[in-house]
């Protein structure tokens, strides 16, 4: 715990208790024939191709055409093939994700409901769509707060909304997976779907934010650094 | 053993003496008229439930990902892939099966990779002979691969 | 259409008649949550609107254990925040939380 008179040990080379157990749980899992090292190997690449960006897309469309955010209203998994995104075929399995299940809702905001996404029980988060979620999103924090005092969660993140807004929390607690699709913000007239999809960051498909003219990041914060960090090879 | 497996051995059980349960209560296997309704509950109840609950505000931080928890991910897709176990059995064994104590002090992907070698035991594709045998294997071939 | 392990369209129609329909109240039954739920205790004993029957499926507490023998109707109810919390400040009576229920869990209000 406490061990402030001991030096740090050295990190070069140093392999952590994870790693060890993750290459032996794999190495084990291939050995038995549970999965092939293949399969692993096409998952992982699987995963380099998520992000956000799908999902921004789809909002940008959707402010451009009535007709798409419609599609998006009642059928998510259906309006997410515009943007190249099949939830059934895209994944290496042809079945979809065992983790995601085929079934996304897109959650409309307008000038009165504003909405953000928590799941409370783990952190169920459209990864076909938005890739792996935020550490900030899998906290214990966020999940135990959101759905209480959203408005105090939101001020933290920099969003504050006036009382005739209703806040929805969308818990995403059993097969339905979510993303926010904020309103369209003043100032972005004769844009075009480049132009809108870069202000939808992650953070506004998540809720808590919503996109500006002029914004196309996250808001900074600070970012707890790997030992051993993923090499996108891409 | 080496004096610093000695080391580790005390400085473990005064760590664990750390972990305190949830409930800042007399908590050592009490008697069962200790127990009313309401500390039933609390103890057995689903710990990722947990919604609603107070806490104070903290710095969201961002995180980079480390290429062990992306393997991790993988392999546990893999396993529900393969049939091994579904979405809804791994988080019933990562975010509840694991206990209060390790659900909080775990990171997210630790508690994943917990459970896929543990799916493994339980269910006798391995036995934890293998397991323990496989660990130490590793672990002498990473150290090995150090020393060079 | 989806095959997946766990995907909902693999219980489409096996549920039979649903027993609620969008803009019903329910109130969310609180029943033993032993060892697994994915029913939030905080909505429960809450009342709430139906806003959409989303799919069928076997409910958590059965899936957990690779058990997909009873699929059910799973239902989106939306809560006013004032219901799940009273100390929820009155001038944001509007605020709400959405989140979804296998039929079990509730009973009409």
């Amino acid at each position: 715990m406490s061990d402030h008179d001991h030096k740090p040990a050295p990190m070069v080379d140093e392999v952590s208790d994870f790693e060890i157990l993750e290459m032996a749980v794999r190495e084990l899992a291939i050995e038995k024939g549970l999965f092939s090292a293949e399969d692993h190997r096409v998952w992982t690449e699987y995963v380099h191709t998520l992000g956000p960006l799908p999902a921004a897309r789809m909002v940008a469309k959707a402010w451009l055409d009535p007709e798409y955010k419609k599609l998006c209203d009642t059928d998510g998994v259906e309006a997410s093939k515009a943007v190249g995104v099949n939830w059934v075929t895209s994944p290496p399995t042809q079945f979809g994700t065992p983790s995601d299940y085929c079934n996304l809702r897109v959650l409309v905001d307008t000038p009165t409901v504003k909405h953000v996404v928590v799941c409370t029980l783990c952190s169920c988060y459209p990864r076909p769509i938005l890739g792996q979620s935020p550490e900030w999103y899998r906290t214990p924090n966020y999940r135990r707060r959101l759905v209480r005092w959203p408005r105090q969660v939101l001020a933290e993140f920099g969003l504050q909304l006036p009382s005739d807004v209703e806040i929805r929390v969308g818990d995403s607690n059993q097969k339905t997976r979510y993303f926010v699709m904020p309103v369209r913000p003043e100032g972005t007239e004769g844009w075009n779907e480049d132009q809108l999809t870069e202000i939808v960051t992650r953070d506004c498909l998540i809720g808590v934010a919503v996109p500006k003219p002029g914004v196309t990041s996250n808001a900074k914060r600070p970012v707890i650094k790997a030992i051993h960090p993923v090499h996108h090879g891409h | 053993m080496s004096s610093s497996t000695r080391e580790e051995v005390l400085r473990h059980l005064q760590t664990v003496g750390y972990l305190q349960p949830a409930l800042h209560k007399q908590t050592h296997a009490p008697a069962p008229n200790a127990i009313d309704h309401t500390l039933w509950r609390a103890y057995t109840r689903p710990v990722h439930d947990i919604g609603g609950e107070a806490d104070v505000p903290i710095q969201f931080e961002e995180k980079e990902e480390e290429q062990w928890e992306l393997n991790t991910f993988a392999t546990c897709e893999c396993l529900a892939w393969r049939g091994v176990w579904n979405a809804e059995e791994r988080r019933r064994r990562q975010n509840v099966d694991v206990g209060q104590t390790q659900y909080l002090g775990l990171p997210y992907y630790g508690r994943w990779l917990l459970t896929a070698a543990r799916i493994l035991v339980d269910k006798q594709y391995v036995t934890l002979t293998e397991l323990i045998n496989k660990l130490d294997e590793v672990k002498k071939r990473h150290e090995q691969n150090t020393a060079r | 259409m989806a095959t997946g392990i766990g995907d909902p369209q693999c219980f489409k129609g096996k549920a039979g008649a649903s027993k609620f329909k969008e803009g019903d109240r329910v109130r969310v039954k609180d029943l033993p949550d032993i060892f697994y739920t994915r029913t939030m205790t905080y909505t429960r004993g809450a009342v709430g609107t139906v806003t959409k029957l989303v799919y069928e499926s076997p409910a958590a507490e059965d899936e957990a254990w690779d058990n997909t023998d009873n699929p059910e109707w799973f239902y989106s109810v939306v809560f006013k925040q004032k219901e799940l919390w009273p100390e929820y400040p009155d001038l944001y009576a509007n605020d709400t939380v959405e989140t979804e229920f296998p039929e079990r869990y509730l009973e009409s209000a």
